[in-house]
C-alpha cells in the first residue's frame, strides 16, 4: 500500500513539471519578465533607455531597501500565522526618538542607532507581550499599537519634524560604498541573515511549525510564547534598522513617517509566496516582492504616470500576486 | 481513600492515576478516577463521547493539572505544568489530529522540539539545525519500526493518513521511554492501515514501554489491551481485565446497562 501511495504522490512531479515550476518560481519569473518588458518598452515610449542603466537600477534597489528590511521581519511574523500592522508607526517613533536624542544630547550617531533599534525592539516586545501573554489576536494587538506608537511619536515630537541632528549619522547611513548605497548593503545583509535563520535554525523551524499548527507545536513541547515574543521583537528590531536608514535619507525625523509601510511590507511578503494563513514563506521571495513593488513604482515614474494612478497600479499588482498565491496553493493541494 | 497497592512483585506500578478529578468552572469533567498501569501493560481507556477520556489524557500528558488527585510515575508524584514536562518524564502522546506539522518534512516532525544542532556550542547557541544527522536517524528509527516511507525528506502534506499516523507513532516510540498514550490511533484510518497500527501496539506490548490507548472500537480494545478502564459521564465505572471480559460486556459498561460494584485495583 505504501509503495503505491508514494508513487502516486511522486507522479505529478513528472506530469506537471511546468505548472510546478511556475508555481514555485512564479514570482522570480514575474521579476525577470518585468525587467525585460521595461528594458524594451522604455526606449520605445520615452525615446531613450532610462530604465536599464546602472544609476536607475541602483535607485530601484535603494527604493526597495527600507521596505525589504521591514518585510523580512514581516515574513517571519506572517509565517508564524501572525501580522504586524504597527511597523509603520514604529518607523515614526524610532525615527523621532533617535532624532531627538541626537539633536538634544551630545551622544552622537551611536546613541542615535541605539535608540532607534532599542525603540524598535521595545515596541516589538510590547506587541509580543500582548499577543503571547495577553492572548490578543495579532491583528487586533498591532492595530492598537499602531495607534499607540504613532501617538507617542506625535507626543514626543509635539507633532513637528525634527531637524538639525548629527551630521555624521546622516553621512554614514546615506553614504555609498563604491556606487552601492549603505541602505542597499544593509538590506542585503538583513535578507541573507533572515533567509539563513528561517531555513536553517530552530527559530525558523519553530516559526513555520507555529504557523502550521500552534497546538501541535505546543504539544511537541515548544515554548510557543517565548518564540512568539522573539518573532515580534525581531520584526520591531528590523523596523528600527529601517527607521535609521529612512532618518538618514530624509535628514529629518517626522511623526508622520512610515504611513502605510505595513501594507508595502505585507504585500512584498505575500507576493513572495508567504501564506497569510501561516506555515509557509521564503525570504528570497519576499525580497523579490519588494523589488517588484519598487520596479513598478520606478516604471510608472519613467512613463510619467500621475502618482494617484500609481497607487491604483500597485494595488492591482498586489491583488494579482495574491491570485497567483491562491493558484499555487490549489496546485500543491492537487498533489 | 487508599492509594492503589504496589505491584505484586514489589515494584511500584509504572503509572498511578490516584483519585484524579478535574473541574472546569461549573462543570466537573472527571470525578475521582483511580487506576494503575504496570510496566509493559496496554491499558485501554474507553467511554462514550464526553465521558472524560480526553480530559484524563490531557492531565497525564501535562496540558493542565488535575483539580485534585495525583499522578505518580514510577512511584514519584508528577507536577506537570506543560506538555514539555511530560515529554521530559518519558510520556509520549499521539493526538488524533494534532500529531504532525504538515508544512514540515518527516525528519523535521520526528525531531520537532528535540533538534540536533551542528557547529558545536555556537550552533547550539544559534540553534543551527543538523538536518543530515536528523534525517539519517529518522530513516534508521522508522526502518527499525518497519515503517515504510519513501524518504525522511517527504513533506507530510503529501502523505496518506496511515503514513502520517505511522510517523507520529514512530516518533512517539522513538522518544518515549515509559508511557505511550494513543488517542484514537485508528479513527481516521482504512482497514489495512488500522491493522498496521494495531500490530505496532501489539509489538510494543510487554516491552519496557507501557501504553494507554483510547479507542471506540471494542474489537480492537479487546484484542490489544491487558486491562480496560471504563469512564461514563466523568465517573470511573469499571476496571476490567481483558482476558475475563468480552466486547459486549465492555459496551454494557460504557452505556450504563451494566454497573460494577467498586472493586480493588487489578
Amino acid at each position: 500500500m505504501q509503495s503505491t501511495r508514494s508513487t502516486r504522490a511522486a507522479q505529478p512531479r513528472d506530469g506537471q513539471t511546468l505548472g510546478e515550476f511556475i508555481a514555485r518560481y512564479g514570482i522570480f519569473l514575474v521579476l525577470i519578465a518585468l525587467v525585460i518588458v521595461l528594458t524594451i518598452l522604455t526606449p520605445i515610449i520615452r525615446g531613450e533607455q532610462f530604465f536599464l542603466t546602472v544609476p536607475n537600477l541602483i535607485q530601484v534597489a535603494l527604493q526597495a531597501s527600507i521596505n525589504a528590511i521591514i518585510a523580512v521581519g514581516m515574513t517571519f511574523v506572517i509565517v508564524s500565522a501572525g501580522i504586524d500592522l504597527s511597523v509603520g508607526s514604529i518607523v515614526a517613533l524610532a525615527g523621532v526618538g533617535a532624532a531627538l536624542v541626537m539633536r538634544d544630547t551630545a551622544l552622537g550617531p551611536v546613541a542615535g542607532v541605539g535608540v532607534a533599534l532599542g525603540i524598535g525592539a521595545l515596541c516589538g516586545a510590547f506587541n509580543g507581550f500582548l499577543i503571547a501573554r495577553v492572548k490578543l489576536p495579532p491583528f487586533i494587538a498591532t492595530l492598537g499599537t499602531m495607534g499607540i506608537f504613532r501617538g507617542i511619536a506625535l507626543v514626543i515630537s509635539e507633532g513637528r519634524s525634527i531637524f538639525g541632528f548629527d551630521r555624521t549619522f546622516v553621512e554614514i547611513f546615506s553614504a555609498r560604498i563604491g556606487d552601492i548605497p549603505v541602505a542597499v548593503i544593509v538590506a542585503a545583509g538583513v535578507a541573507l541573515c533572515g533567509a539563513l535563520v528561517l531555513r536553517y535554525t530552530k527559530f525558523g523551524k519553530y516559526t513555520i511549525a507555529m504557523g502550521g499548527s500552534e497546538r501541535t507545536a505546543r504539544l511537541a513541547g515548544i515554548p510557543i510564547n517565548r518564540y512568539k515574543l522573539g518573532i515580534y521583537i525581531l520584526s520591531g528590531l528590523l523596523t528600527g534598522i529601517a527607521a535609521v536608514l529612512l532618518l538618514a535619507r530624509l535628514r529629518s525625523g517626522d511623526p508622520t513617517f512610515g504611513r502605510l509601510f505595513e501594507l508595502d511590507a505585507i504585500a512584498a511578503a505575500v507576493m513572495g509566496g508567504t501564506s497569510l494563513s501561516g506555515g509557509a514563506g521564503s525570504i528570497p521571495g519576499t525580497i523579490v516582492g519588494a523589488l517588484i513593488i519598487s520596479l513598478v513604482r520606478n516604471a510608472l515614474n519613467i512613463f510619467n504616470v500621475p502618482s494617484y494612478w500609481q497607487e491604483v497600479v500597485i494595488g492591482g499588482v498586489i491583488v494579482l500576486a495574491v491570485v497567483l498565491d491562491q493558484w499555487r496553493k490549489r496546485q500543491s493541494q492537487r498533489d | 481513600m487508599t492509594t492503589p497497592s504496589a505491584h505484586r512483585d514489589g515494584q511500584p506500578p509504572l503509572l498511578v492515576v490516584d483519585h484524579i478529578s478535574k473541574i472546569f468552572g461549573a462543570v466537573t469533567a472527571i470525578k475521582d478516577i483511580t487506576f494503575t498501569i504496570n510496566a509493559g501493560q496496554v491499558v485501554a481507556l474507553v467511554g462514550d463521547n464526553g465521558a472524560g477520556k480526553s480530559t484524563l489524557v490531557k492531565i497525564i500528558s501535562g496540558l493542565f493539572p488535575p483539580t485534585s488527585g495525583r499522578v505518580l510515575l514510577n512511584g514519584a508524584e508528577c507536577h506537570f505544568t506543560r506538555p514539555a514536562d511530560a515529554l521530559h518524564a518519558g510520556i509520549e502522546t499521539v493526538y488524533q489530529d494534532l500529531a504532525l506539522i504538515e508544512q514540515l518534512d518527516v525528519a523535521d516532525n520526528v525531531f520537532l522540539g528535540r533538534e540536533t544542532t551542528r557547529f558545536g556550542w555556537i550552533g547550539r547557541l544559534l540553534g543551527i539545525l543538523d538536518r543530515d544527522t536528523m534525517r539519517a536517524q529518522t530513516a534508521d528509527a522508522l526502518a527499525d519500526l518497519h515503517i515504510k516511507i519513501p524518504a525522511p525528506t517527504l513533506a507530510v502534506s503529501s502523505m496518506s493518513g496511515g503514513q502520517r499516523q505511522a510517523v507520529a507513532i514512530g516518533r512517539a516510540i522513538t522518544w518515549g521511554r515509559k508511557l505511550l498514550i494513543l488517542d484514537e490511533p485508528t479513527a481516521a484510518l482504512g482497514v489495512e492501515e488500522t491493522e498496521q497500527v494495531l500490530q505496532m501496539i501489539e509489538k510494543l506490548r510487554g516491552t519496557a514501554m507501557s501504553q494507554l490507548v483510547i479507542s471506540h472500537n471494542m474489537q480492537h480494545v479487546h484484542r490489544i489491551s491487558d486491562k480496560i478502564v471504563v469512564l461514563r459521564q466523568g465517573w470511573h465505572v469499571a476496571t476490567l481485565t481483558t482476558a475475563e471480559t468480552d466486547p459486549q460486556e465492555i459496551v454494557a459498561y460504557i452505556t450504563g446497562a451494566k454497573q460494577q460494584t467498586p472493586v480493588a485495583e487489578g
